[in-house]
């Protein structure tokens, strides 16, 4: 009864992009057209984010908008580079959806004609194979492998999704084991969600406390990757019996966001857990306004990857004062200062191609064994950070509903990933 | 351990069954399954939020607020927009409403928190709850719990207990469970179904606004967290079989302990990623698919989905087809002449278009509602981009992507034989959460994060790395597309496919296999999704397990649905809507909230206008007005004085087939009136015009001269006329006791007259027997006497005894001054209690009088139609 035609008819469309398929060829990026470099003039050179300003989730990176802004004023209010100066047109948002960044990655190109993409600071970033395709040089937070073994994609500290055999840090499992007077004996358990990526930062992590000399009591990927659990009970019950029967000296949490971390360490400590916990993500001045918040927090060491901004560095200091030029009263964010630092590399990476600017002299720089010290964010090296993460990092503790600097920046050796 | 995590997975699953016993009442009472369930709760959660944080009301303050006066304002306010017109429009249109509302109602919400400049609605941390904050540790037989928690336990037992008496002991719960078991008779008993959808739409809602302000400390304001809640409670909606609250309840109780349990216990299955989080999703699958197999409609198909006219049909084929290929060089001059981005926009569009396709085939066509769409496309795309990657050449890597699709759509397809309708959508909806949360997680599959690389595809001289030559090549293909649909529609398949969508039970007596037709259409859709896939990876360069969620399967359904699921130019169009807004609204600087509430807007104008934008345009410019029914009323035989109740000239019918071509019937109080006739004169629908389950579309209806021809039937039957439909007019779901109470306030009377239903009275009244059921049908007549009582087929598959019985119920009520109109097939019974008798023939009375005119001849004559 079925028609063999309509199947047959099926199967022509198909056959259609198969035989054009044979003919698939990779090519390479487009030549700019003429001697106009995209986005750049006499005076100007223009660029612009995308940023997750928006999400299902609430989650936002908008801030990372307003750290660049304030690093470009500075480079604009001292002349710009190479008398240039840096026309900055803002960021767009992806709403942490792929294909929505892959569209504002080809508007910024295609239309609004950046010469470079900073900062890009979006989890999900989907324009990656379109950038580096043409050859677009764009600045952030390398989060995801879309950015890592890229020629044009430059995290501000590396990319921190290395593959496996390329290196991978060490300097969280380091710096906390200097803090607490070495690993020796002491067991640290790490928590994760249920999805391959947070598994992949669990993995990396991991390694880099048993680099430093800690037992490793468990691994535990467990956790609604989607909505916190509505009950924490089974997943805290797991980790107090890890070590042994007891409870593990130190915690790691490898969750993205405050709630979820709120969530474990409330439910941590009614249980009784009296060690260390430590995670990436709850730097974050916006936690201290929630007494329950930074009651569930209080004690916890977080990790950024950058200058606290408590720190008496200079260069914090000069971030601080441009910050508060261009949006005076700003609360100093994670997602603040990564944009910040983004720009700052881009705008060195500038000053040091020099006063004749193409995309491709300015790869070229890039990627020939460029290096760059910064207090701010330790030091970025290329092409050696597209594929392995800087290394650096500090320390920062909650206590008595304010941060301070547990251990200042610093440098440590990768190792391979297993 | 095991005590504890029962104990406090009981406290989890409270929020799951307050959540899905607002879903079950909410779908049994209305017919609807609100996707837009969890959306409720998430605005409930937000606007406790506000009050609590904003204005500084205290917390339960706001929660009696959100939960107890928004929540169910909100129900209503959707109700009289929505869900009304919702209830009479096909599945289709109901779950892309819904789904509407999903995206719209939280995006109003923030919206509204935005422009109000109040405190951000921050998704990434915890506001307070209803309880302490922050909330107190309590220990409950040797496991800690919170304040939070035992709140929350205390408002699921409070809501177990108050939804059961307001259920059992309350006339408004009598009313809305006689509608949930049989709506059109609640009807004709006096019950407004409309206003009991109201009730069961606020109280759905207040209880989803509940759940939502429980949740919030847990949650967080995060509405992705709140659908997630939404699949967790449709689970345990689903064991209680879509019908059942206290199964519901105790379901999403267990699914609570069921959560702990796995998470305590099943260390082993962590290392395959995603599985324990899908739990929910695996037994949602499972009960549907043992516990909700379709007894009426086995096609999965959705036959109320009646098609639209074509108002095009009378214009020439040029004509009809001038506006497409206006458009088609319109898009042509456009790839050529606009600059490389906005091209790049167009191809967008028409990735997504060649995927809407898939739409038009499975829904459009087939009938079958698929939200796993989006997994069919990323399931191609990634095994395309593993095969390519694994070094096979690129066609053939193509190739087996759209197989893999169509393997997938085949896998789909299985299950869907045995379900029908909602069932089968809410399946696909589980298959395609599974394919996201534990298939694409497969890191061999996808490649982690990373995903695949993909090159662009090579035409000799050209590449689609260029857009102009993408446009190109997607337009031939959309084109392939089309002239298979066509054929596919034209072919016997094709009308195989719409016999069985129609009526599966009569196509398989003809020899049609649904199985088949079903089966191809799957596969056929999956393989179009499939290749649609493909291009998207391939347009983009590169393919990742994120990049095509399970949700915009649902968002893409929704866009294609407003444009017109039915044509090929629906999804074409549904494309390019799908990229054009949202860069409109970046271009005027307007906030994506805006979008999304358009969205929301687009399921509201759904519900007036099922068959989306196309039909709308097309009946705007070319409707034609209704054929007009020749007047065929035959001179009024007898001038009926003193009648209580009269049909003057009525005509009816069903869809385009005329029942009733100007009836004429009075009957006086106090008189029987016979209306005889053969089988298909058209006696029962003379029946159901008279009680308003039928509208008239001719004559009028008149009791004690009053018109009451628009009055729908629980106005027709609160003012006195009682229909005994054909069959048997019980609630078989409800007890004997309360299907009297449906029509009197103190049954006491009836078990005095009729001791055998005293007897009963606890006893469900499908378990009676046909002649106590009968009975059970008239009794409550006999204590409240209507003023019009027709009995249709009452001595119908009755023992004569039992005949007997029920024939001197109506002498009875005759000397009580009842007008009856008493209908039978079988004349000897009504003759001999008649007082006049009419006789009907094709639709028409073609004799009325008394009963003593009536002698064997005309009799004959009547039903021989020789008179």
């Amino acid at each position: 009864m079925i028609a063999r035609r309509g199947v047959t008819a099926a199967l022509l469309p198909v056959l259609l992009v198969a035989a054009a398929g044979c003919a698939a060829q990779q090519k390479g990026a487009p030549r700019q057209e003429g001697g106009a470099v995209p986005g750049v003039t006499g005076t100007t050179v223009k660029v612009g984010g995308v940023l997750t300003k928006t999400s299902a989730s609430g989650y936002s990176t908008k801030d990372a908008e307003t750290g660049a802004r304030a690093r470009f004023e500075r480079a604009n209010a001292e002349g710009g580079v190479h008398g240039r100066t840096i026309e900055f047109i803002g960021a767009e948002d992806d709403g942490q959806d792929a294909a929505k960044g892959d569209a504002a990655a080809k508007k910024l190109v295609q239309k609004d004609q950046v010469f470079a993409l900073v900062p890009v600071h979006a989890p999900n970033f989907g324009g990656a194979a379109f950038l580096e395709q043409q050859g677009v040089p764009w600045f952030g937070w390398a989060t995801g492998p879309q950015w890592c073994g890229t020629r044009t994609g430059f995290g501000y500290n590396g990319c921190l999704a290395p593959k496996q055999g390329d290196g991978s840090q060490t300097w969280w499992g380091r710096q906390l084991a200097e803090l607490l007077g070495g690993a020796e004996g002491k067991s640290v358990y790490v928590q994760t969600s249920d999805s391959s990526g947070s598994k992949y930062g669990g993995t990396t992590i991991s390694q880099s406390f048993t680099a430093a000399g800690f037992e490793l009591a468990g691994v535990d990927s467990g956790l609604p990757a989607a909505a916190p659990p509505p009950d924490w009970l089974p997943y805290v019950n797991k980790i107090m019996t890890s070590d042994g029967g007891g409870p593990p000296d130190v915690v790691v949490s490898v969750i993205a966001g405050t709630k979820f971390n709120v969530g474990l360490y409330g439910a941590l400590k009614r249980a009784g857990y009296k060690g260390v916990l430590t995670d990436a993500t709850s730097y974050d001045v916006a936690i201290l306004k929630d007494p329950a918040s930074a009651g569930a927090l209080d004690g916890v060491i977080a990790a950024p990857m950058f200058e606290p901004f408590e720190s008496t560095a200079p260069e914090i200091a000069r971030l601080r004062q441009d910050v508060e030029k261009v949006a005076p009263g700003t609360p100093l964010t994670q997602h603040l200062a990564i944009g910040y630092w983004a720009a700052d590399i881009f705008l060195d990476l500038l000053d040091k191609t020099g006063q004749d600017l193409t995309r491709e002299k300015f790869l070229a720089t890039a990627n020939g064994s460029y290096l760059y010290e910064n207090p701010g964010f330790g030091r970025i090296e290329y092409p050696k950070d597209h594929t392995e993460p800087n290394g650096c990092g500090a320390l920062v503790k909650l206590e008595g509903g304010a941060f301070r600097v547990a251990k200042s920046m610093k440098c440590f050796d990768n190792v391979p990933l297993r | 351990m095991i005590v504890g995590y029962v104990l406090s997975g009981l406290v989890t699953g409270g929020i799951f069954a307050i959540m899905g016993a607002g879903l079950t009442l909410s779908y049994a009472a209305t017919g609807v399954f609100n996707f837009a369930h969890g959306a409720l709760g998430f605005l409930a959660a937000l606007l406790f939020h506000e009050l609590n944080a904003a204005a500084g009301l205290p917390a339960w303050l706001s929660a009696l607020i959100a939960a107890g006066l928004f929540a169910p304002a909100l129900g209503y306010v959707l109700h009289k927009a929505m869900f009304r017109g919702l209830a009479r429009a096909g599945e289709t249109a109901q779950i892309v409403a819904t789904i509407g509302l999903t995206i719209a109602l939280p995006a109003l919400g923030l919206l509204v928190v935005d422009l109000a400049g109040l405190p951000p609605a921050d998704a990434t941390s915890l506001p307070r709850g209803v309880g302490p904050h922050p909330s107190v540790p309590v220990g409950v037989l040797g496991v800690t719990l919170d304040t939070d928690q035992l709140i929350t336990f205390g408002f699921a037992v409070v809501t177990a207990i108050g939804l059961w008496a307001f259920l059992r002991h309350t006339p408004y719960g009598l009313r809305m469970r006689a509608c949930v078991d049989r709506r059109d008779l609640a009807a004709l008993r006096g019950i407004d179904p409309d206003a009991t959808s109201a009730l069961a739409w606020m109280l759905g809602s207040g209880l989803a606004g509940l759940a939502g302000v429980l949740a919030v400390a847990v949650l967080g304001l995060d509405a992705t967290a709140y659908t997630v809640l939404l699949f967790a409670s449709a689970t345990a909606a689903v064991f209680g079989r879509l019908r059942s609250i206290p199964w519901t309840f105790a379901a999403g109780l267990a699914l609570g302990v069921v959560q702990n349990l796995v998470a305590g216990y099943t260390g082993f299955l962590q290392e395959v990623t995603g599985l324990r989080t899908a739990v929910p999703v695996i037994l949602l699958f499972a009960g549907l698919v043992l516990l909700n197999r379709s007894r009426e409609r086995v096609a999965g198909s959705a036959a109320e989905d009646a098609p639209p006219p074509d108002h095009l049909a009378g214009l020439p084929p040029w004509r009809r087809r001038l506006p497409w290929a206006a458009g088609l060089a319109a898009l042509a001059v456009f790839a050529l002449a606009a600059p490389a981005y906005y091209v790049g926009v167009a191809a967008q569009g028409l990735v997504l278009a060649l995927i809407f396709c898939s739409f038009v085939v499975v829904t459009g066509i087939g009938g079958m509602v698929n939200l796993a769409q989006a997994a069919f496309a990323a399931m191609a795309a990634l095994t395309c981009g593993w095969a390519f990657a694994s070094g096979l050449p690129f066609a053939a890597a193509i190739g087996l992507g759209v197989l893999a699709a169509s393997a997938a759509g085949l896998l789909v397809a299985l299950p869907a034989l045995r379900l029908g309708g909602r069932v089968l959508t809410l399946a696909t909806l589980a298959l395609a959460l599974l394919a996201d949360q534990v298939l694409f997680q497969v890191d061999a599959f996808s490649n982690g994060t990373i995903g695949w690389p993909l090159p662009a595809l090579g035409l000799g001289l050209a590449d689609t790395s260029d857009p102009r030559v993408l446009v190109a090549v997607l337009l031939v293909l959309i084109g392939g597309v089309a002239v298979l649909v066509r054929n596919l529609e034209r072919s016997a398949s094709g009308r195989a496919i719409l016999a069985v969508r129609s009526a599966p039970a009569a196509a398989l007596t003809c020899g049609l296999s649904p199985t088949r037709a079903k089966i191809t259409l799957f596969v056929l859709a999956s393989a179009i999704a499939g290749l649609g896939g493909v291009l998207y990876a391939v347009a983009k360069g590169s393919i990742t397990a994120t990049d095509l969620p399970a949700f915009s399967g649902f968002v893409w359904l929704a866009i294609v649905v407003l444009q017109g699921v039915r044509r090929i130019g629906g999804a074409v169009l549904g494309g390019l809507v799908a990229v054009a807004v949202p860069e409109l609204l970046a271009t005027w600087d307007v906030s994506a909230h805006v979008g999304a509430i358009l969205f929301g807007l687009g399921g509201m104008i759904l519900a007036k206008h099922p068959d989306g934008v196309l039909t709308q345009l097309a009946e705007l410019r070319h409707r034609k007005p209704p054929p007009t029914e020749p007047d065929t009323g035959l001179p009024v035989s007898s001038p009926a004085e003193g009648a209580v109740f009269r049909l003057e000239g009525v005509a009816a019918g069903y869809a385009d087939c005329a029942v009733l071509r100007g009836v004429d019937l009075a009957v006086r109080p106090g008189e029987v009136v016979a209306l005889l006739g053969a089988n298909g004169a058209g006696k029962s629908t003379a029946c159901a015009v008279a009680a308003g389950d039928l509208p008239a579309t001719g004559g009028r209806i008149l009791l004690d001269g009053v018109d009451v021809t628009s009055w729908p039937a629980h106005r027709r039957a609160r003012a006195g006329i009682l229909l005994a439909p054909e069959g048997r007019g019980v609630f078989p779901g409800l007890t004997v006791e309360e299907n009297l109470r449906t029509w009197l306030p103190d049954p006491e009377p009836v078990y005095e007259r009729l001791p055998r239903l005293a007897e009963r009275r606890d006893v469900l009244a499908g378990a009676l027997s046909g002649g106590e059921q009968q009975l059970l049908t008239l009794a409550p007549a006999l204590v409240r006497p209507p003023r019009v009582l027709i009995a249709d087929e009452p001595s119908l598959g009755l023992a004569p005894l039992l005949v007997r019985q029920v024939f001197e119920v109506f002498a009875e009520l005759r000397e009580r001054g009842v007008a009856l109109l008493l209908v039978e097939e079988k004349a000897t019974e009504a003759l001999a209690l008649a007082d006049r008798v009419a006789f009907m023939r094709l639709g028409q009375i073609t004799w009325a009088g008394p009963r003593s005119e009536v002698d064997g001849e005309r009799l004959t004559a009547a039903y021989l139609g020789v008179g």
